[in-house]
């Protein structure tokens, strides 16, 4: 057992946080749970050996396209965490004409009186934590039926992609189902790096593009979201 | 050199029109520039030599050289227009971007994976036009473009995770005898067609581009047709071009592929034909307009692909044309905002005009050039099977039903002269008009701009060996036809 957390551990590591994406509620949690799952995955990437390591940290030869994976991913929480950190702050306001400022003011209301009414309740996991399960039920069976690559690449892969739909499909609120479509992009990222017969640049470098593009353009709609109604909730944006 | 000019310039001159954004005269200046250099840039480039860059191959091909050169020609329009109507602060360096995207993708088809990856750039940089407001304005985004930039980010994700897991499972691909496993030739070809009809707007898959007509400026409708799903097509084809197993070992896969294409145009005529609304009823015949060229690609046939590849440029007018009139037809003219016009045509008769012969463009009426693609897709359909043919008539039928009726509830009913009670002035109501209640004058140097995108399309329609033999070169070379056939 203790050989088997040893090796494991990295695996174990993506399968924890991606299942805290899943899970959580707050976008606190979640985000540390992405910033963990992109270390994660470069410590699998790592420890696999896909790509032959040529650069020594703190007395660690690893690869400087793991390197490259982990900034892309830091960038990517970073993006996240400045804009939910700064969406408290009221911008462009000046321009606005007095219908514009009324409805703002009438939608911080609702938002105020919904977090009064609506604290966090156990029922909120329930769906998530089945989902959780599926998934998890899921990703040992798919590999056994459907091997791409070997045991523990299929299990990260399809871990990844099974927690990332599912985040989706349970968000409720649109950071979340941006993380969603993160860990998506993560487990593209991981598969490529681990089946691909030569690690090529420019994909590489296309897919830490589209991580980046893609958490951008979360964080720029969850802003003009939370700038028109106060909250990220997307049951409110589908309110007429 | 000139690859690498052609994917940075545009990026390059849309940082610097990010910065000019809230000057609508020199950032449209620069982007005009912008587009006719890189107009002259892929004119210079060597067709069919490829090279070898980051490891990766760049070429073009003379169908993708000419696709790009449409592309740049619409964008240049599109870039006029924005002079007389009114578009969002960051149209200019969204476009630029995205014809960024669109160039760098084209000539990197050869790459699929790196294709597939641009092609989600791309779509995820057209949401942040999708919500764009106009310069200074004072109102708040509305909920409907933001549902409808969030449905369209999802899509997008989705639709490139799809298409990368087809490429996965191509690269890994074993021939069915080798080993005795399961050929994965059929999730591959399903994989493709969720990936490719999430983008190109294939029902079932077409509502978000609905919604993008409907709640985003026309001119980001324009675009995000013209530049990316059109891209779409041309990477479907040259998936199949690199990959012609799937065609080889999915018989019922094309089937249905086609099958599909045939039920898009029914599905979406009949929305068309059931809501006369002058954006969705148009859009819905661009999604028809799309099955059917998807019926002319899966045909795997050289008229099918000929009169597909052909179509894709008229789609293209036909798009601009639609889009630059209906963003005419909904200046003011004079009424109040609640008034449901029926006599656009009267009220506005050189954009009127304009937006009948779009539509007429679309459907493939002579003397368009349409009219000869349709003949050629039919024929395809034909040598597949009458099922099909069938299929495309009911839907063109349907389709020609679904503009008559949209003709008649807009624009040739009698002039409303009725004075209307005006909807009083509610508190919290953000989009009360401010605009000036007198008719505006149509500008005149940009319908004649549009009556000549429609001329053009009448000339490759009389004599359509123009473009034809280009198309027709370049299907010579194209393997999967050969095999399929």
């Amino acid at each position: 057992m203790a050989e088997f957390f040893a090796t494991q551990w990295p695996l174990m590591g993506i399968a924890a946080s991606a299942g805290i994406i899943l899970l959580a509620q707050q976008w606190r949690s979640t985000l540390i749970g992405l910033l963990l799952n992109y270390v994660f995955v470069a410590a699998f990437l790592a420890q696999q050996q896909f790509i032959t390591p040529d650069v020594s940290v703190f007395g660690y030869m690893v690869s400087t396209t793991v390197l490259v994976k982990i900034i892309a991913g830091l960038s990517a929480v970073l993006i996240l965490g400045v804009t939910a950190l700064t969406f408290s702050r009221e911008e462009g306001t000046e321009e606005l004409d007095e219908f514009s400022l009324a409805e703002l003011r009438r939608a911080a209301r609702r938002a105020q009186r919904q977090k009064i009414i609506a604290p966090l309740r156990f029922t909120d996991f329930v769906v998530p934590l089945w989902a959780l399960i599926l998934a998890a039920i899921a990703s040992f069976i798919l590999p056994r039926l459907y091997p791409i690559g070997s045991e523990s690449v299929d299990f990260a892969w399809y871990w990844l992609t099974l927690t990332g739909i599912f985040t989706i499909v349970t968000a409720n609120d649109v950071l979340k189902l941006g993380l969603g479509l993160l860990l998506c992009v993560s487990s593209i990222d991981l598969l490529y790096t681990a089946i691909a017969s030569t690690i090529q640049v420019f994909p590489l470098a296309m897919l830490g593009l589209t991580t980046i593009v893609l958490s951008l353009s979360v964080s720029y709609l969850s802003a003009l979201m939370y700038g028109r109604l106060k909250t990220l909730e997307l049951n409110e944006l589908y309110k007429r | 050199m000139l690859y690498l000019l052609i994917i940075f310039f545009p990026f390059a001159v849309a940082a610097g029109m990010f910065l000019l954004r809230s000057q609508p005269g020199p950032s449209i200046t620069g982007a005009i520039i912008c587009v006719l250099t890189e107009a002259i840039l892929v004119l210079q480039l060597p067709v069919d030599a490829p090279v070898r860059l980051l490891g990766l191959t760049l070429t073009i091909d003379p169908l993708g050289q000419l696709v790009l050169l449409t592309i740049l020609g619409i964008a240049l329009f599109a870039y006029t227009v924005t002079f007389f109507i009114t578009h969002g602060e960051h149209f200019i360096p969204v476009s630029l971007l995205l014809l960024g995207f669109t160039g760098t993708t084209v000539l990197l088809l050869q790459e699929p994976f790196v294709a597939a990856l641009l092609m989600v750039s791309s779509g995820l940089v057209a949401i942040l036009a999708i919500v764009d407001l106009p310069i200074g304005s004072t109102v708040l985004v509305e909920r409907s473009p933001l549902i409808t930039a969030l449905h369209y980010l999802v899509l997008v994700l989705l639709s490139g995770f799809a298409m990368y897991m087809a490429f996965v499972l191509l690269t890994i691909y074993w021939p069915t005898e080798t080993n005795g496993q399961a050929s994965p030739s059929h999730l591959i070809i399903a994989l493709l067609i969720v990936g490719f009809g999430m983008r190109f707007a294939i029902f079932p898959f077409h509502s978000w581009l609905i919604e993008v007509a409907e709640f985003s400026a026309p001119m980001v409708t324009v675009f995000i047709i013209t530049a990316l799903n059109s891209t779409g097509l041309l990477f479907l084809i040259s998936t199949f071009q690199f990959f012609p197993i799937i065609v080889t070992e999915n018989e019922r896969g094309m089937h249905v592929l086609m099958a599909l294409g045939g039920v898009t145009m029914i599905v979406s005529a009949l929305f068309g034909l059931a809501t006369p609304h002058l954006r969705r009823t148009p859009t819905y015949l661009i999604v028809g307009n799309s099955g059917f060229m998807l019926v002319g690609v899966a045909s795997a046939s050289s008229s099918g692909l000929a009169g597909s590849i052909l179509e894709l440029f008229n789609h293209m007018i036909a798009v601009m044309v639609i889009y630059v009139s209906i963003a005419l037809l909904e200046r003011p003219d004079g009424r109040p905002v609640v008034t449901i016009r029926r006599d656009l045509l009267w009220r506005w008769p050189l954009a009127g005009s304009g937006f009948i012969g779009g539509c007429l463009l679309l459907l493939g009426a002579p003397p368009f050039s349409s009219f000869t693609s349709k003949v050629l897709v039919y024929d395809a359909a034909a040598h597949t099977g009458a099922g099909y043919v069938v299929l495309l008539g009911i839907g063109t039928l349907l389709m020609l039903a679904a503009i008559a009726r949209l003709l008649y509830e807009r624009l040739l009913g009698a002039a409303e002269e009725l004075p209307t009670e005006e909807m009083p002035i509610l508190m919290a109501t953000s989009e009360i008009s401010t605009s000036d209640r007198r008719q505006l004058l149509e500008p005149v140097g940009l319908t004649i701009v549009m009556f000549v995108l429609l001329g053009i399309s009448a000339v490759v329609g009389i004599y359509p060996q123009l473009l034809l033999t280009t198309i027709e070169s370049v299907i010579r070379g194209l393997t999967f036809v050969h095999v399929a056939s």
